[in-house]
């Protein structure tokens, strides 16, 4: 198992590992979210031997936190994990699971670096650059929780209050927009 | 050890031809864009270039990669060449990275080869 935080704060990760024993790595620059047009957490891919993606970006759980938000039962998605881990068993055959994660689009790929320099330039204490270039990255990708969602503790939002709420309509409303699969 | 292929720029898109090397590992040669072995045909060279500066947008637009600018403060951002992200999507091979622990220690995705992976994207946020 390989953790990747799409994080810069480094003590926030850090705070949730205790006791861990896989890798867990730190995703300032979203690359990951690039290569793998990963728009929201989790997201939980199965990777074989030969580095083919085997179950491609899918909405998984370790545990039933969100349930009441998701109607997804972690125990089941962790059933299949464990199959595969066993004897390779999937949950979706390989034709299935080719294409079933839809390519960034264009202002979602473009989103990506416009949030890259506003990290940057908020790392370089240019709070105004920064502020400037996350509402370009938002405005150009408002349903990619890597870039609005991920925004906001870089903005001094509180990622769990009112602002959640916000983002949470407009996703709903836009129709749960995610690239790759969800459910069990 | 692998290097992440995305680039950061200050100073604005526009560059001198020494430095293409520099910014995208590539040089503009009488026969193309080189980098090692291999060269992309530029067909219409002019349009690499803003008076005797290159544009390295469109220097990246040219090998198929994504380029940002923020004008204001002269960041520019280019990603990945977008084979990578193809690769995954419609051909299902994973893309390697390199990435630091949480303790700083960088490590590669393909160190892992020749094993079961599970990929878990995750945040704090």
């Amino acid at each position: 198992m390989i953790a990747v935080a799409i994080d810069e704060d480094v003590e926030a990760v850090r705070a949730g590992c205790d006791g861990i024993t896989y890798p867990v790595l730190i995703d300032a620059e979203h690359i990951v979210a690039e290569l793998y047009a990963i728009s929201n957490v989790p997201t939980v891919l199965m990777i074989d031997e030969d580095d083919n993606i085997v179950q491609p970006n899918w909405s998984a759980y370790a545990s039933d936190t969100f349930r009441e938000l998701t109607g997804i039962d972690s125990e089941k998605q962790m059933d299949h994990i464990r199959a595969w881990a066993k004897d390779g068993t999937l949950r979706m055959s390989p034709d299935d699971a080719k294409g079933v994660v839809g390519d960034l689009s264009a202002d979602e790929e473009e989103a990506r670096l416009v949030f890259r320099i506003a990290a940057k330039l908020r790392r370089d204490g240019d709070t105004d650059g920064a502020e400037r270039n996350f509402e370009r990255a938002n405005a150009l990708a408002p349903n990619d929780w890597t870039v609005r969602r991920a925004s906001q503790p870089l903005r001094g939002v509180n990622p769990f209050g009112e602002a959640f709420m916000e983002i949470y309509t407009e996703f709903n409303e836009a129709g749960r927009p995610y690239h790759g699969v969800t459910g069990h | 050890m692998t290097t992440n292929d995305i680039v950061m720029l200050e100073g604005g898109p526009l560059i001198d031809a020494a430095g293409l090397e520099d910014a995208l590992g590539w040089t503009l040669k009488p026969e193309g864009l080189c980098k090692d072995d291999t060269c992309v045909i530029v067909n219409d060279r002019a349009a690499l270039f803003d008076g005797d500066r290159l544009d390295v947008t469109a220097v990246a637009s040219l090998l198929d990669r994504p380029a940002a600018t923020d004008a204001e403060s002269g960041l520019v951002a280019i990603g990945a060449p977008r084979e990578q992200r193809r690769a995954a999507v419609n051909d299902m091979k994973a893309p390697d990275f390199v990435l630091p622990d949480i303790n700083g220690l960088p490590m590669n995705f393909s160190d892992h080869r020749s094993k079961k992976k599970l990929l878990v994207a995750f945040s704090s946020w």
